[in-house]
């Protein structure tokens, strides 16, 4: 920039500052994601759950599409029949895992008490395995300006870290969390890579700390109270994200966020009050299939086993199921629209990037990796999106 | 090139993310140009629609890096591209939710047929197989939630015991058990028997109010005999099982899959053990035969506890048969009693008592 184009010599933009700065943009509609997630949650209770992978792969195609670093919309490039494959391989190395499980746990029974924690604990850390493995998976499928993101690590290794970090928060009544997220995203980041840009992690747990403090102490005075806990727990999120985004380095570009303390409360009460209505309408529901059930017993019946047959007859289970089968799609529908989507868009917005420049030129570098972690992922429910 | 005819994009080739300005010529193929230097050149056919947001088509070519992208802003470029290239969207075919709908459908079927007939015959195979120690160890547990459900109260009045095991060995003995048996009276209202695996027997107080005679209570305890000698709490065991850890494997995520589980178990339980309860009567008529006793006074006290059963919706679910069948059934041969009475009155007067405090 030629100074002596400006009177007082001053420009008007320290020049800086502008040269590799970038915003992330998310361009999704409200309603088309609504339109998908709703059309998705029909299609689950057809086809019994299966439909699962196909939704999930459409949600992430529209969260990744929608959202552009410096005007440039990433891409995803995973598709639902890889899911389904990893789900079933899965599947087969988990049924003989299962049926090992159930006869040790029999044995266990025998001893009592304790006996069957160590077996839990293993399920623990396989989950944060598969949880590792996942994200592996969605890395290598993810796809910024035609080159994709990759992962190394152990999933295994990342999984007793892990179980280490949990035990000592667990210990410690919370107070470790902090360094717990730190040392597992420090681990996480550094095998994450973009090409041959190497990413890694420089925030701190003692940061994280001194920013969620006082909202820990604040949510063991008052949780008792209830009403205060989702005020606290979302302010407790929000910070964590911002901590989270301005710890990412991804070779030397990084991130900031000004997202606000309160950003995702109204989120959280959305939910609840979504899901309040939800367990009302099947309580009504349930109460009603029970109450056809138990007047259709003819009379001389002793009540406690009118009871007992009132609930065991085949119309009051199948509504009775039917009945929570819908809830809990469509409590699924409002987390998908409110904490995924919504919380999405509010965290890709907050975020500058700094020093994007850095970024310009990247050889496409790492390898696909197969969805077998998704899969285990999804058999023990800990599937992220 | 004149300005009508200039089309531009910008080209990601898959080797580095370098964004360049291109210009695209309609050939033979796509031409890919780069300062009027063709860079790469796309045969329309293998063009394919990549994601992309809303207003840009991006796209990729199978035969090209799996990861080289054009992307195009420009609607009128856009519709000039949709023109070409007709195998933009292939492999995408409409139909493809109905036939995900299809096949899981096929799959629900697999599974029922499996839970119907694979899980049952299964059972029948494994059920005499197994060792007794372990068919011990699944009946501790299940004790455990019977106690729970129940109470942990056992009815042992001196003179009411001793007629109860004068009855259960009886009744064994006539009956040829080889099983390891335990029999005891719980203190509850609810008026049932039932047979755990491993060889326990409990009877509930409920039931013995409800009797009228010892004969009717030693034909519900010679019925649950039955179920030890066939050793059906260990078959119903394995079949809950197996149901439960084939649907609860498929159902991988928490919606829904409890509820269809919780559903299914009971439902498959229920039509499972009607071919039990069949054969445990039968045992049981056999064995009061053999005492000299009829059997009609089980069937009496049957219809006593369950009332006139017609409802349609119970049929399915009801873990025991309807009585009226079953009453049927034991008065068909119409026995006269030949044998002693298996209890004297004072001894069934005493096992009416047996809950008594005092």
């Amino acid at each position: 920039m030629n100074d002596t184009s400006f009177p007082f010599g001053l420009p008007p933009v320290p020049p800086s500052a502008a040269a590799g700065t970038a915003r992330i943009t998310f361009s999704g509609e409200r309603r088309d994601f609504r339109r998908l997630i709703m059309r998705g949650a029909a299609l689950e209770l057809v086809t019994v759950g299966f439909y699962r992978f196909w939704l999930a792969t459409d949600m992430r195609r529209h969260l990744w599409s929608n959202t552009a670093v410096d005007g440039d919309a990433a891409e995803y490039t995973g598709t639902a029949k890889e899911l389904l494959i990893g789900f079933l391989f899965a599947l087969a190395i988990l049924a003989p895992i299962y049926l090992a499980y159930f006869l040790i746990g029999l044995e266990a029974e025998r001893l009592q008490a304790f006996a069957s924690v160590p077996l839990g604990l293993f399920f623990f850390l396989f989950a944060q395995f598969a949880i590792y493995r996942a994200r592996r998976y969605r890395l290598t499928r993810t796809v910024w300006r035609g080159v994709r993101f990759w992962m190394t690590g152990s999933g295994w290794s990342y999984a007793w870290r892990a179980g280490l970090w949990t035990l000592l928060a667990i210990i410690t009544l919370g107070i470790a969390m902090p360094w717990a997220k730190a040392s597992l995203e420090r681990y996480k980041m550094r095998h994450t890579s973009y090409g041959d840009l190497q990413g890694r992690f420089e925030g701190t747990g003692g940061g994280l700390f001194k920013k969620v403090w006082w909202l820990w102490l604040l949510m063991w005075l008052t949780g008792i109270l209830l009403i205060p806990v989702p005020f606290i727990y979302a302010a407790m999120r929000a910070i964590e994200w911002r901590w989270w985004v301005s710890g990412i380095r991804i070779g030397e570009v990084s991130f900031t966020s000004d997202l606000r303390n309160g950003a995702f409360i109204g989120l959280y009460w959305k939910v609840i009050g979504w899901c309040a209505l939800l367990l009302s309408v099947l309580g009504i529901w349930i109460g009603i299939a029970f109450a056809i059930g138990y007047v259709s017993i003819g009379g001389g019946t002793p009540t406690e086993q009118k009871f007992l047959l009132a609930m065991q007859q085949l119309p009051v289970l199948l509504m009775g199921g039917f009945g929570y089968i819908v809830a809990a799609l469509a409590v699924g529908t409002v987390i998908r629209i409110y904490l995924m989507r919504d919380l999405w868009q509010r965290v890709a917005q907050s975020v500058t990037v700094e020093n994007l420049t850095a970024a310009d030129n990247v050889t496409a570098q790492g390898e696909l990796v197969s969805a077998l972690g998704e899969g285990f992922a999804n058999s023990l429910d800990v599937a992220g999106f | 090139m004149t300005a009508g005819t200039d089309h531009s994009g910008i080209f990601l080739d898959g080797r580095s993310n370098r964004k360049r300005s291109v210009t695209l010529r309609f050939a033979n193929g796509l031409d890919i140009a780069e300062q009027d230097t063709v860079i790469e050149s796309w045969p329309f056919d293998q063009v394919r629609r990549a994601d992309g947001p809303p207003a840009m088509l991006r796209l990729s070519c199978t035969g090209a890096l799996p990861l080289a992208r054009l992307e195009v802003s420009d609607p009128a470029t856009q519709g000039m591209l949709a023109a070409y290239c007709r195998s933009l969207d292939a492999g995408k075919s409409p139909g493809q939710t109905w036939r995900i709908v299809a096949w899981s459908l096929a799959a629900v079927c697999s599974i029922l047929l499996l839970t119907f007939f694979g899980i049952p015959l299964a059972a029948d195979r494994l059920a005499p197989v197994l060792p007794l120690s372990i068919e011990q160890r699944l009946g501790g547990a299940v004790d455990k939630q019977v106690k729970f459900l129940f109470g942990d109260k056992t009815c042992s009045r001196a003179d009411g015991q001793a007629a109860f095991t004068k009855l259960v060995d009886k009744l064994k003995d006539a009956g040829g058990i080889t099983m390891p048996l335990e029999a005891q009276v719980l203190s509850s209202k609810t008026p049932n028997a039932f047979a755990l695996p491993g060889g326990k027997v409990y009877l509930l107080a409920g039931l013995l109010r409800k009797a009228e005679s010892a004969d009717e209570i030693a034909g519900v305890l010679a019925h649950e005999l039955g179920h030890v000698q066939h050793r059906d709490g260990l078959r119903r065991l394995i079949q809950t099982g197996g149901t439960s850890f084939l649907i609860g494997l498929l159902f991988g995520d928490v919606t829904g899959g409890s509820a269809v589980v919780f559903a299914g178990r009971s439902l498959f339980d229920a039509s499972y053990s009607r071919d039990q309860e069949r054969a445990a009567d039968a045992f049981a008529i056999d064995v009061m035969h053999k005492l000299g006793r009829s059997p009609k006074p089980l069937g009496a006290l049957l219809v006593r506890v369950t009332g006139k059963e017609e409802n349609k919706s119970m049929t399915l679910l009801a873990s025991h048969p309807m009585s009226e069948d079953r009453l049927a059934l034991m008065s068909k041969d119409l026995g006269v009693n030949t044998g002693p009475e298996i209890l004297t009155a004072a001894e069934w007067r005493a096992l009416k008592g047996i809950c008594a405090t005092r």
